[in-house]
């Protein structure tokens, strides 16, 4: 067994390599592989000496649920991959990660679902090995499968209180009729409870999504191209290509606003999620670019909208917004939590205003480039360590199956005008494609 | 080779004293190629400095400063010149210290510090950041935390428990009666005393220079030298039995925390010994722990249980430790996620029962070799970036050890089994302990737990190995002695009231 044994000191430097890829925002060479089973491989060498981050993406979210009553099975197969496989059982597989020392976990999202280990370079063939043997031969008993569904269970109730799921939950069935964002992640609670009998499912749903063409390998730091090449042949190329394709219902286009007032199982202050209706991402796209800029030039600690409710009339405990970035249309959201019942009116027309200012008037060149300037410094700093290399990277794997959209996207951002930003606020921001969920006090 | 040889010459610690600036100590790491410099800008100050009645100050304090501007300048206006460079300042308010953390990109270090050091040296403490700040405090104990998360709820409730009439008695978001009684002289008056030089720690890493560290001491010798704040601290009382505090509030499962204090924390000897029987029985948020394997992989029951031997606070999404939390004074304690209604008295049998197996049958010799290496491995982890290495070398400071990460690795090769099972029977016990329990029908489970009733696992499938269920009959009526004086149920409106 391989340890960690060549590293004194893991702690890691970002600027070797910063210079020479400068006219890209993503600062290291970025090398690309493709199996003819269709599975991708992206390794970025970077300055780890003795680690490598190794993710494997599956394109396959929430989204691909597109059976009604079989909501959560892509973050169930989140839990069931660590169940084992006749070669390396769930008591061996977790074995050779504990005695490697690796920080492993994983993680579903609506668009995807990622795996990553954090271990020693030097166990990349090991790490290979294992990954590639559960990817391809994962194996468990209806028992297994029944326990883990307690897990999920459990999953689920230990955010039953929190707020954002609540919304969440909600707000996905107000804005979505047809398309599967109509559910959460984690699915329908009555999903969830009826998950121990769904074991045949299970098999099913795995034998459509955990195929080469939906996966793509990102290996970052202390790595050697040519070898990962050869070790990702050796590994996973008797994987067999699959054939589904998901039929993901299209969700039809909204014509007025949509409200919904909520009841919290619990006393709270009142939280406003409101939603407006976009396009899926694309990374040239200058609506999708413009919309960004828009989620902090309205809600950044430096906006007009955050000072008001926030800092000088406190009306707020937070208010925020963000762009998706999603594989299918999804929605802008905005989130803020309001001290007093009777100012929830107040609140929301402060925000519809902000709105209306952005359709109205050009944002000042400097506010502009203030954005596009803390985008990039924002960017730089969250890449410290190979593990959140690999995690930037493989969102946009996720999105494009390219891990250059990241920089082309980048770009576009860059070269966003004050005319662009108007335009997407005027494109998007009608009441029309507006979903707005209002959640306060049901119990004690 | 080539590696390590390089790296030596990359990370060069420094520690420096100088006339100029006596009472401040600093911790610097040196990395040549790195754009970013981090800093941890640390004060020997904490909620145990607080003043009975105005529980809460410290945070309510640190965040004034960090969040209210300086000199002339306003937080909005501070905000606008921080922005564009991506600058943020944060804090970590604790028990005993309080850390400021900050990164910024090297193109930008110098106006960044320019604002940083007047943040701490020159905060504008305004009395509209104040009531801001204040409303988000009370309104995390009031609306986040009673109502949120129950089990951070259960986890803050037990730290109440283990210390009361202690300093460390309370969370530091304090009380909502004792953050209703602080004013704005209070903040003022608290970060006179306690923010001085002579509590001041600076850490910084990344690729600066000599001028730039005398830069930073000709800056902050403008605080007040101020006296040396090293709160001594009496012993927590003792636990007799088993403590229940029982918070009855509507939920659909039952968050569960225990624990007791240890006399042990990174300076102790058998430190490194615990850290591996502790690994064993409940790493964090990994499948190497029994409870986690027991409990979640073998039964179903919730989705992590994991253990302690010091106050964790996991660092955002990541599973590691946030570092800049360290104490004088530690505990031991079990985290169960929340878990469905009808099995929280068999999972809380089962937690317990599994420390006194430890305690009897000692760690078994395979999974010892395997954590001991896991540990080695792993820990290096925890200080993949130079913020936290920075952190980490700042606690072992405190702790007035040698480097951790570097002391695992050397350390605990060499130690033994019988070292790890002497150091569990010496500070875990099953005996004396508190919990507690946020969950509905609090009466009924209080008459379960005195009554001491037989309670059943409930699977919500029937195809359960025979292995399990036989371990179940053992677990369904295992017994421990609750302390009929020290159980009770408080209403979740009451808790930090």
């Amino acid at each position: 067994m391989k340890l960690i044994k060549s590293i004194l000191i893991l702690t890691f430097s970002l600027g070797l390599t910063m210079t020479s890829h400068s006219e890209n925002i993503f600062p290291y060479e970025i090398k690309q592989y493709s199996l003819n089973n269709g599975l991708n491989l992206v390794v970025i060498p970077y300055n780890s000496p003795g680690v490598v981050a190794y993710y494997t993406i599956v394109r396959t979210g929430s989204r691909n649920e597109v059976e009604p009553g079989k909501t959560g099975f892509a973050h169930f197969f989140e839990h069931m991959m660590f169940r084992g496989t006749e070669k390396y059982s769930d008591v061996e597989y977790n074995r050779v990660l504990k005695l490697l020392g690796a920080d492993s976990n994983a993680f579903t999202s609506l668009d995807l679902t990622a795996y990553h280990i954090v271990a020693s370079a030097d166990a990349l063939e090991t790490i290979i090995d294992i990954e590639s043997d559960r990817f391809q031969n994962l194996k468990y008993s209806k028992e297994q499968f029944q326990t883990e569904a307690g897990a999920i269970l459990g999953e689920y109730n230990k955010s039953a209180m929190n707020p954002f799921q609540i919304l969440n939950e909600e707000m996905s069935k107000l804005a979505f009729n047809s398309h599967t964002y109509r559910h959460t992640t984690i699915g329908y609670l009555e999903d969830i409870k009826e998950m121990p009998n769904q074991y045949e499912y299970s098999l099913q749903f795995f034998d459509r999504y955990y195929r080469p063409e939906y996966c793509t390998v990102v290996i970052v730091g202390d790595v050697n191209f040519d070898k990962a090449k050869s070790l990702v042949d050796k590994y996973y190329g008797n994987w067999k290509r699959g054939s589904f394709i998901p039929n993901i219902p299209k969700e039809p286009e909204q014509k007025a606003e949509r409200t919904l007032d909520a009841k919290a199982p619990h006393k709270t202050l009142p939280y406003l999620y409101v939603g407006y209706k976009v396009p899926e991402f694309n990374d040239l796209s200058k609506d999708i670019a413009a919309l960004n800029v828009i989620s902090r030039l309205l809600f950044a600690e430096t906006s007009e909208l955050y000072q008001k409710l926030v800092l000088d009339e406190k009306l707020v405990d937070f208010v925020s917004g963000s762009a998706p970035l999603n594989r299918d249309p999804s929605l802008f959201r905005i989130y803020g939590r309001i001290k007093k019942e009777g100012d929830i009116d107040k609140v929301k027309n402060s925000i519809y205003n902000a709105i209306d200012e952005l359709k109205s008037n050009p944002v000042s060149p400097k506010k502009l480039n203030d954005v596009i300037s803390n985008l990039k410094y924002s960017f730089i700093h969250g890449l410290d360590n190979p593990d959140d290399v690999a995690s930037t990277v493989s969102y946009y794997v996720n999105l494009t199956n390219d891990p250059i959209s990241l920089n082309r996207f980048y770009s576009t951002i860059s070269n966003i005008t004050p005319d662009d930003i108007q335009a997407a606020a005027k494109k998007y921001f009608g009441s029309e494609s507006r979903n707005v969920v209002l959640l306060t006090s049901g119990g004690n | 080779m080539k590696k390590i040889i390089s790296l030596s010459v990359i990370f060069l610690q420094i520690f420096m004293f100088d006339s100029m600036a006596q009472s401040m100590k600093f911790t610097s790491i040196k990395i040549t190629d790195s754009p970013i410099i981090s800093f941890r800008i640390q004060f020997r100050v904490g909620s145990v400095n607080e003043p009975d009645g105005k529980e809460g100050l410290n945070q309510l304090t640190a965040d004034l400063i960090s969040q209210g501007g300086y000199g002339l300048v306003t937080y909005k206006e501070m905000l606008e010149k921080l922005y564009p460079m991506a600058g943020r300042i944060g804090v970590i308010p604790n028990k005993e210290v309080t850390t400021f953390v900050a990164e910024i990109h090297k193109d930008n270090l110098e106006k960044f510090w320019n604002i940083f050091e007047q943040v701490i040296t020159n905060p504008r403490m305004d009395e509209n950041d104040f009531i801001r700040l204040k409303d988000l405090q009370l309104n995390y104990i009031k609306n986040t935390l009673r109502n949120e998360n129950d089990e951070n709820l259960g986890k803050a409730v037990l730290e109440e428990m283990l210390y009361e009439n202690h300093p460390y008695g309370n969370i530091e978001a304090g009380k909502i009666s004792s953050l209703n009684s602080i004013n704005l002289d209070d903040a003022k008056n608290f970060y006179k005393k306690y923010y001085t030089q002579t509590n001041l720690t600076v850490g910084i890493a990344g690729n600066f220079d000599k001028k730039f560290i005398d830069k930073i001491k000709f800056d902050l010798v403008k605080l007040p030298k101020g006296k040396t704040n090293v709160v001594k601290l009496t012993q927590p009382n003792k636990i007799q039995d088993v403590e229940i505090n029982l918070i009855e509030k509507k939920t659909i499962s039952t968050a569960l925390s225990f624990g007791f204090p240890v006399n042990l924390t990174r300076s102790s000897k058998e430190f490194l010994a615990l850290m591996i029987a502790n690994s064993y029985l409940g790493e964090h948020r990994t499948f190497n722990g029994v409870l986690m394997n027991k409990m979640r992989g073998d039964r179903g029951l919730n989705y992590g249980d994991y253990s302690y031997i010091e106050n964790f606070i996991q660092e955002g999404g990541s599973t590691f430790p946030l570092p800049n939390i360290p104490r004088q004074q530690q505990f031991f304690s079990v985290w169960i996620r929340p878990v469905a209604n009808a099995n929280r008295h068999f999972s809380l049998r089962m937690a317990i029962r599994e420390i006194e197996l430890l305690i009897k049958n000692g760690i078994p010799e395979k999974d010892f070799e395997e954590t001991k290496k896991f540990l080695i491995n792993y820990s290096k982890l925890w200080v993949q970036t130079q913020s936290r290495r920075l952190g980490y070398q700042m606690d072992s400071d405190f702790y007035k050890t040698k480097y951790l990460i570097d002391e695992i690795a050397k350390k605990m090769p060499k130690i033994s089994k019988k070292q790890v099972d002497d150091a569990v029977r010496k500070y875990l016990n099953t005996k004396n302990i508190k919990v507690a329990v946020v969950s509905e029908n609090a009466q009924m489970f209080m008459k379960d737990l005195l009554e001491n009733n037989v309670s059943p696992m409930t699977y919500q499938h029937s195809n359960i190995s025979q292995h399990i269920l036989d371990e179940d009959r053992d677990i369904q009526k295992y017994s421990f002695k609750i302390n009929p004086d020290k159980i009770k149920i408080i209403n979740v409106e009451n808790v930090f009231e």
